[in-house]
């Protein structure tokens, strides 16, 4: 079986030879960046770069699918957020200090928004790899969902203090932002894209899972009927109490956080969503080795998980032993198997 | 125990351990009504009728630490346990935080002239790269609101701007953040900083945000770690041997 039918159809409730190993956030290291000469941050700003570094997701690390929007950041950029860029050992990241708007009303997507910079190097970049790799690895998108860009364009503590002090206020942004998850979503889906991630972080450390089915759900079931690919929801942090409204969503998979036990989550689901992860970050690929690691994906391999991969966007300076020992690893379960 | 207004006894059965139901209650032992509709209205977060109540309080003549103690730092000390108890999130928090703010705009010029001395002075910063703010900011509140003062050096803070501002503001705890995992060993490289600059027998260093760990902390060297905000505010007084 390809690695591209394999997640299609992992995403889909479909056969599989084996569980997919994916990454839905982006598996981008320094060693990477070093080994193909695409370094960030110009690795997320020139398409060409940019797909350089995605494709070592499956030439040297052998995952089903690659990822080339390396961070949460781009169409913040191109609407006009205060940017650092930051270097090679680090993410770039918007500067929500300094938020460019504050009511619904500032909302608005600036004209030639697809043709920024930012956005054109995730479009190009993914038409590059459908053209060399499209046909064998899945490519997996990514476009921000609207409490994730809500935090951009009005800072964190602005946003979550409307959420209380207007509801309905709050609504009207996230109905707006979500013309723009849309407008980059269908343009990466037009380039090639198979799969789209949403980052939507209305994380457990942050708000309840009330707010989740209060504010997000019914947006997130438009998304899926407007987006004609499967989607992928992530939200990363404790989620356990959310994942029976998430798992209502519609989206085909949920990439889930380790602070969530896979078969709590698995529970918590029951069977309505598939779920994506969820290999320890900070601890685990970053700070041990490779045996832990396969012990890790074990776990989430006897819960049921269906996508194996790292929980969020893996720490830069991860060492490449530790991620090419999560294909090993499915490949061991499922041959004791 | 006297806890005599209707919406604070509801809100107090949300805290449930014996320990804090007893160290939290003792705190409304002396208040009367007015202070516990203070208290009652920050954990709503009420912030006008907070501003409301203390000028109130204020005008007839209670001193502005029982109105501190008995209506707003009692207040938050729900806050704290409703928070970390999963009862309300941080957007409830930051409206009671906006509360206590709106209080404080009374208190503070009175303290500041009477020279009160606080519990103890922290500097609080997330570290160089990282850009997120709303863990160390919960943290600021709950701190403020536990009696420390607080100096906040924002974010993206270079391990030399927490040198300077310990050394300008004579402070005995600095409190480190990080939200990513690119920029957690920044908190190690800031407190190598300290030692080189010889004064890491000085400060007590606190650390936390969502992917540092207690492990990550020890192997940095830091004195103190917090998974929550409310955690820090105890790990604080514990460092300093403060009681309560």
């Amino acid at each position: 079986m390809r690695k591209k039918e394999r997640v299609i159809n992992a995403l889909t409730g479909q056969p599989v030879d084996r569980t997919p190993v994916s990454n839905p956030t982006n598996v981008a290291t320094v060693e990477l960046m070093d080994l193909v000469d695409a370094p960030f941050p110009d690795a997320c700003r020139d398409p060409e770069l940019n797909a350089k570094l995605a494709i070592t997701g499956y030439t040297e690390l052998g995952f089903d699918s690659i990822a080339p929007y390396f961070s949460i950041i781009q169409e913040s950029s191109a609407l006009g957020c205060e940017m650092q860029w930051e270097q090679k050992d680090n993410w770039p990241t918007v500067r929500m200090g300094n938020p460019i708007w504050k009511t619904p009303e500032d909302v608005k997507i600036p004209s030639g928004f697809l043709e920024h910079q930012d956005n054109l190097a995730i479009t190009k970049s993914i038409e590059i790899l459908k053209k060399e790799v499209g046909d064998e690895v899945a490519i997996v998108g990514k476009t921000m969902g609207p409490w994730t860009l809500a935090y951009h364009v009005f800072g964190v503590e602005p946003f979550l203090l409307l959420s209380i002090d207007d509801p309905q206020k709050t609504m009207e942004s996230l109905h707006k932002l979500k013309e723009i998850t849309v407008l980059f979503g269908q343009a990466q889906i037009d380039a090639g894209a198979d799969v789209l991630v949403v980052p939507d972080h209305a994380t457990g450390d942050l708000v309840s899972g009330e707010y989740y089915k209060r504010f997000l759900l019914e947006i997130h079931q438009e998304l899926v009927e407007t987006l004609p690919v499967p989607l992928i929801l992530h939200i990363c942090g404790k989620t356990v109490d959310r994942m029976p409204y998430i798992a209502q969503s519609g989206m085909a998979a949920f990439h889930f956080d380790s602070k969530n036990d896979p078969q709590e989550a698995m529970n918590a689901v029951d069977g309505k969503i598939n779920l994506v992860g969820n290999i320890n970050n900070p601890e685990t690929l970053y700070s041990k080795g490779v045996n832990d690691v396969k012990e890790e994906v074990f776990k989430a391999l006897d819960a049921g998980v269906q996508l194996i991969a790292p929980e969020c966007a893996i720490p830069l300076k991860t060492k490449i032993e530790n991620l090419l020992a999560i294909p090993q690893a499915v490949e061991e379960w499922t041959s004791r198997k | 125990m006297a806890i005599i207004h209707e919406g604070l006894s509801e809100e107090f059965k949300y805290v449930t351990k014996q320990n804090e139901q007893e160290h939290i209650g003792a705190m409304f032992d002396s208040s009367d009504l007015l202070m516990q509709e203070i208290a009652f209205n920050l954990i709503k977060g009420n912030n006008n009728e907070v501003y409301d109540l203390v000028k109130k309080a204020l005008d007839q003549n209670y001193e502005a630490n029982t109105v501190l103690d008995d209506g707003l730092i009692a207040g938050m000390a729900i806050v704290g346990v409703k928070f970390r108890d999963n009862v309300i999130f941080v957007p409830e928090v930051l409206i009671s935080a906006r509360a206590m703010k709106a209080g404080m705009e009374h208190i503070d010029p009175i303290l500041s002239a009477s020279g009160v001395e606080p519990i103890g002075t922290v500097i609080m910063g997330t570290v160089k790269g990282d850009l997120h703010d709303i863990g160390k900011n919960l943290c600021i509140m709950m701190l403020r609101g536990g009696g420390f003062t607080v100096h906040d050096l924002g974010v993206d803070t270079k391990p030399d701007e927490f040198i300077d501002a310990v050394l300008e503001h004579e402070a005995t705890v600095v409190g480190m953040s990080a939200l990513l995992t690119t920029t957690m060993p920044n908190m190690g490289v800031t407190i190598e900083a300290f030692e080189e600059a010889g004064l890491r027998d000085e400060v007590k260093i606190l650390v936390g945000g969502a992917p540092v760990t207690k492990n990550f902390a020890d192997e940095m060297g830091a004195d103190g770690y917090g998974s929550n905000a409310v955690e820090c505010v105890q790990i604080a007084k514990d460092i300093l041997g403060v009681k309560g």
